[in-house]
């Protein structure tokens, strides 16, 4: 206002005022954004990446994959997760590492995804559950491996129907191995797996996108007239051989991993 | 119209009959203090609710709504809340200032607030020169609100009470040169004949046009600094002194400070409904005489009550939109923008009024 | 292309003279000061160097102190003015005596810490066995070291306040410090006269933890640093990991760390505005910036995982591909919420008379001064400096993006404001050429289990939230770094505190502290 006459002055520094007024005039009538935890439980969506907690998912037989090689502890930068394993004698007389207790210090994790990422058997996941106040923070160190729970003897491997994986899993290494080239073959392992799957419904969108395609071309025949017809048969057309590039390039993706797992 | 002067002299009427006219005397003050504290108390909680809804509102919030249905019954927690805190005595501090300090600024607001018309009749405080009483008054809350910053022997406080100081005395200035202004035209200092004249002869706003409306703005804009509100809530700018002058107080102490605030925005929309707005004078049009009767029939609480919340409504709104002030700006609005405007008005309103310009 | 640096190594007699005579030919800003132990060879430090005003070429000076108990060096801060806050830095973790610096106090650690943690035959632990209970004495003397003429050191000590100072804690704890910053503030009625930071309440020695951790380990503490900045400070260490080791990402990581980083930078800039808004006394427009933020998280949060904590960017890759919804979130956010966000920022803050005044002419910094000082980003470019490396030394995916560069003249809060908020329409415009155009490939670079970087030293920076984040890494070849060093975007804008806001008052230093927009995490890392 310095520099502006005093007049001038005044009667802009009311409008810019009214200006300010206006917009919360406004927004007191605009629904509000409060989400109302805890009554929203339900429809509260966390996203599925959300790293809530560590948990080790058990199969229905009670059998979780870890093979305690430690990788995970080694990784953890504060100390979050301590792998207690013991030696045990197998049926064929074999020496073989077994986990006992997987202990999980909640309070410490600082969730940076090292151990999750490093685990060569993906035993362990991220869980996007929010809820883990406690009153005592004892109970934030959590055994992860349920009681009586034992390593699944021969992963189930659901996309072993596939002939083009089963080299790649037939290759498995044994659980003793040297822990890091485990790491490496099982991630581009399960890279693979996950692009072949990935592959396959890509395959199916784009069929699925063509048979859409064609009979939007067919009534679009039928009907040379309708404009909305012709569009949606463009459309439909584009679409489907947008997927269609797509699924090539997942196969030969896929390919590729599977060569590079072998 | 309902007038409560007749409950009123009933009851003194009753009274005398059964006691001696020294005890009468003294249990109608009794009675009065009660009403007086009671309302209080409830304003002010009633205040805090409704600004908390509404700055909720404003900012896509809900606002309060866990305790109590819409969470009205959070206040009564929160005051009971803090009726049970620890007073935290504080070494080096001058405990007798600190002590006396929140009394003098919730006396002043009691006796204020004691002076506004709710109805016709129901009136605590009336004589002759109310309004200078009022503001005479008024004005002694800042003496608590000094004290507070300077025996507290904090840096943050003093800060806080040496910017209230300033800025209140301030503002008293345009508050009465405004009130000045509605004085010229009304020609009464009393509430009760203010809102008498009005109820006869329509509102001063109306009365008094354009003259009268500016000064209604100016009326606002002052009062709402001398209750240390936003923008202009310099001596506990959080943000600066993170809570100036009452930065040291704990408990009921501080709770005293926080019901004073609300109940001086209370007061200071009160005034403005009685003074601007006719107090409980129902809405008239002349000549529409099937509607002023209507209007006629709201009793004159309701009228006052809403005029209350109205102007509260303004008050709240612009609270809740600007940035704060900085204090050589808040001095300088004072100085060179409202006091030269009120000056202007009572001019203006004092030529309208001998030349008969106004309604 | 690599990142790798070869320092010019000077003697401590030349340092002064060699660092005058590069400042004379154009390297007028001091980028990064590193102090490090280099075992056996002494200590010493590394000052980098850049052409402030052309090329944003870089060099780097390299000179150790001879002796190795009592190190000494010469000061640079008569050419820099941020020399003072680095050189002080150094002190604190090295013991590095700066000979003629005028405030040779610790900057970070308390005062009667015992040695200095970051030589690396310190030993903290045994040194400061009882972790002090007490309140700390501030010291209020600043101490000037000289050589006299038989070489012995010699201390000179001044009071930083004068006797009759009226000084006032702004902080650690206040509502207007965002975080736990402390300002001894000297006033006169008013009139702010004087300013002492005095910083380290949540510094965690992340560079020193660093050190005992491995590269990937390391990643994990970048988001603790400068949390409005996490996804820029994790892409400046794992580029300068990347480049090191030779690691060239696909081209569609490029793209998802310039998208990443362009909405953290919203992000940062819509809490800047928020925050602002808040200690200016405007509660209203606080929240509505929330509001808005809220969308970024939730985009950040479906891809990544994590909200201000994200844990996304990897070495050599990033940690989850793109979420199927986030082109449409992204979308929808440049193209609706943002503008009509925007118009109701201005509408309702920029435009106010009240802010306008508060803002306009308060606390200007000239383009010299913040060169000097090394304010970089919008306080930087409020005042006229070209300073976004985005466009002068462009990284990632950012050379082939069109936009401005946003600068104004004059450098007061408002310039420093505008800038920001110009600066939202900008990334989104970036975002807008980007997100139709995410090229295929693989997120995530295979990499060997234990990641070891080639012995050297190693240099990244990118342009932060809030100006320049560099990363100054050495390498003895081993799985963990030996020096790993962040220039922090924070300190030169606490250093400038002083500067800009003298003579202003208790409330001007509310509206230029938050036009600075510093993160304390990241000042103290």
């Amino acid at each position: 206002m310095a520099n502006t006459s005093y007049f001038a002055g005044l009667i802009g520094g009311i409008k810019s005022l009214c200006n300010g007024l206006s917009v919360t005039f406004r927004e007191l009538w605009t629904p509000k954004i409060t989400e109302r935890y805890p009554e929203n439980r339900k429809e509260n969506n966390i996203p599925e990446r959300f790293r809530g907690t560590l948990v080790m998912p058990h199969n229905e037989k009670n059998e979780h994959k870890c093979i305690g090689c430690g990788i995970c502890q080694m990784q953890c930068p504060n100390g979050t997760i301590k792998v207690v394993t013991e030696m045990v004698e197998t049926a064929d007389g074999k020496k073989k590492k077994q986990l006992v207790r997987y202990e999980y210090d909640h309070g410490c994790c600082m969730y940076c995804m090292l151990c999750t990422r490093a685990c060569p058997q993906g035993a362990i996941e991220f869980e996007n559950e929010y809820e883990s106040a406690v009153f005592d923070r004892k109970a934030l160190i959590k055994v992860l491996n349920k009681p009586g729970s034992k390593c699944e003897e021969k992963p189930a491997r659901p996309a072993v129907a596939k002939p083009a994986t089963a080299p790649a899993a037939a290759n498995g290494t044994p659980a003793t191995a040297n822990a890091n080239a485990a790491a490496g073959n099982a991630e581009a392992k399960a890279k693979a797996e996950k692009l072949v799957a990935a592959a396959k419904k890509a395959q199916e969108n784009a069929v699925a996108a063509r048979a859409a395609a064609d009979e939007a071309k067919a009534a679009a025949e039928a009907n040379p007239d309708d404009a909305a017809l012709q569009q949606a048969m463009t459309e439909a057309e584009a679409k489907a051989v947008k997927l269609e590039t797509a699924a090539k390039t997942f196969a030969q993706k896929a390919a590729e991993a599977v060569e590079a797992a072998k | 119209m309902f007038d409560f002067s007749d409950f009123t002299s009933w009851l003194d009427t009753v009274l005398l009959r059964v006691m001696p006219e020294w005890l009468t005397i003294l249990v109608e003050c009794v009675l009065v203090a009660l009403g007086i504290i009671t309302l209080y108390a409830i304003f002010a909680m009633v205040m805090i609710y409704v600004e908390r809804k509404f700055c909720a509102f404003v900012q896509c919030r809900l606002g309060p709504d866990r305790v109590g249905p819409w969470g009205t019954i959070q206040v009564v927690c929160d005051v009971l809340k803090m009726l049970t805190k620890e007073i935290v005595s504080l070494r080096k501090t001058d405990r007798f200032l600190h002590a006396l300090a929140p009394f003098l600024v919730v006396t002043a607001s009691m006796t204020t607030f004691a002076c506004l018309p709710w109805n016709k009749g129901a009136q605590i405080i009336d004589f002759n020169v109310g309004v200078f009483f009022f503001l005479a008054v008024g004005s002694i809350g800042v003496v608590g609100i000094l004290l507070a910053g300077w025996s507290a022997n904090n840096k943050y406080s003093l800060i806080g009470a040496m910017r209230a100081g300033a800025q209140i005395i301030s503002y008293e200035l345009s508050i009465g040169m405004v009130m000045l202004t509605m004085i010229c035209l009304a020609g009464t200092m009393s509430f009760s004949e203010l809102c008498q004249n009005q109820a006869e002869g329509g509102w001063y706003i109306f009365r008094g046009h354009f003259v009268a409306l500016a000064a209604f703005i100016v009326y606002l804009i002052a009062g709402n600094a001398e209750c240390n509100r936003g923008p202009f809530d310099l001596p506990e700018s959080e943000s600066e002194l993170t809570a100036g002058y009452h930065t040291e107080y704990s408990g009921m102490d501080f709770g005293y400070y926080y019901l004073a605030e609300y109940l001086n925005l209370f007061i200071c929309a009160g005034m403005a409904s009685t003074v601007f707005l006719g107090g409980w004078a129902p809405f008239v049009i002349p000549g529409l005489d099937g509607f002023n009767e209507v209007m006629a029939m709201i009793p004159g609480f309701v009228w006052f009550l809403a005029k209350v919340f109205f102007v509260l409504f303004l008050l709240l709104w612009e609270r809740w939109t600007f940035p704060r002030l900085r204090i050589d700006q808040i001095l300088t609005l004072e100085w060179k923008y409202l006091i030269p405007i009120s000056m202007t008005l009572l001019v203006l309103m004092a030529l309208c009024v001998s030349l008969g310009l106004t309604f | 292309m690599s990142n790798m640096i070869n320092p010019i190594v000077v003697a401590p007699e030349e340092l002064h003279d060699k660092l005058a005579a590069l400042k004379a030919e154009g390297y007028d800003f001091l980028e990064c000061l590193t102090g490090c132990d280099w075992g056996e060879e002494g200590l010493g430090v590394v000052y980098s160097l850049t052409k402030s005003s052309t090329t944003f070429e870089m060099t780097h000076v390299k000179c150790v102190a001879t002796d190795k108990e009592n190190p000494t060096l010469p000061t640079a801060c008569d050419l820099w003015d941020i020399a003072n806050i680095y050189e002080r830095e150094v002190y604190d973790f090295y013991g590095i005596i700066f000979l003629g610096h005028p405030d040779m106090r610790r900057l970070f650690l308390r005062e009667d810490w015992v040695g200095f943690p970051m030589r690396k035959d310190d030993k903290p632990e045994e040194k400061n066995a009882e972790i002090p209970a007490t309140n700390e004495n501030i010291s209020d003397t600043r101490h000037k070291y000289t050589l006299d003429a038989e070489g012995n050191l010699k201390c000179e000590d001044t009071p930083v306040f004068a006797d009759d100072a009226y000084v006032v804690n702004i902080g650690p704890q206040h509502p207007s410090t965002h975080g736990v910053l402390h300002l001894r503030t000297a006033i006169e009625g008013e009139r702010v006269k004087q300013i002492d930071p005095h910083l380290g309440y949540i510094h965690r020695g992340i560079e020193k933890i660093s050190e005992s951790l491995t590269y990937p380990q390391t990643l994990a503490l970048t988001d603790r640093m400068d949390y409005l900045g996490a996804m820029q400070t994790r892409h400046a260490l794992c580029m300068c990991i990347e480049q090191a080791m030779g690691i060239e990402v696909s081209e569609r990581v490029q793209v998802i760390r310039t998208i990443m980083d362009e909405l953290q930078r919203i992000d940062s800039h819509i809490l800047f505005f928020s925050c602002l808004c808040q200690d200016l006394g405007a509660t209203t427009a606080f929240l509505y910036g929330f509001r808005d933020r809220e969308e970024i998280l939730k985009i950040f949060e479906k891809t990544t995982g994590g909200r201000l904590i994200i844990n996304y960017n990897m070495i050599g890759g990033v940690a989850h591909d793109l979420h199927p919804d986030f082109v449409e979130d992204v979308k929808h956010f440049i193209n609706e919420t943002m503008p009509k966000g925007l118009k109701e920022y201005h509408k309702i803050f920029t435009g106010n008379v009240i802010f306008r005044n508060r803002s306009i002419g308060v606390g200007p910094l000239t383009r010299e001064q913040v060169i000097s000082y090394g304010c970089t980003g919008g306080t930087g470019r409020a005042a006229g400096w070209h300073c976004d490396l985005r466009k002068h030394r462009p990284y990632a995916a950012y050379g082939k993006v069109n936009f401005n560069e946003i600068t104004f003249e004059s450098g007061d809060s408002m310039d420093r404001y505008m800038v920001r908020l110009k600066e939202i329409e900008e990334s989104c415009e970036i975002i807008r050429q980007l997100i139709d155009n995410i090229p295929e490939g693989p997120i995530q670079e295979k990499m060997k289990p234990i990641v070891k970087v080639p012995e050297g030293c190693y240099y990244s920076a990118v342009e932060g939230s809030r100006g320049i984040l560099g990363v100054y890494l050495e390498s003895k070849g081993d799985k963990s770094p030996y020096r790993l060093h962040y220039r922090s975007t924070g300190l030169p804008l606490v250093a400038a505190l002083d500067e800009a806001c003298r003579d202003f008052m208790i409330a001007d230093l509310i509206t230029i502290g938050g036009t600075m927009d510093y993160i304390i995490p990241d000042i103290d890392r």
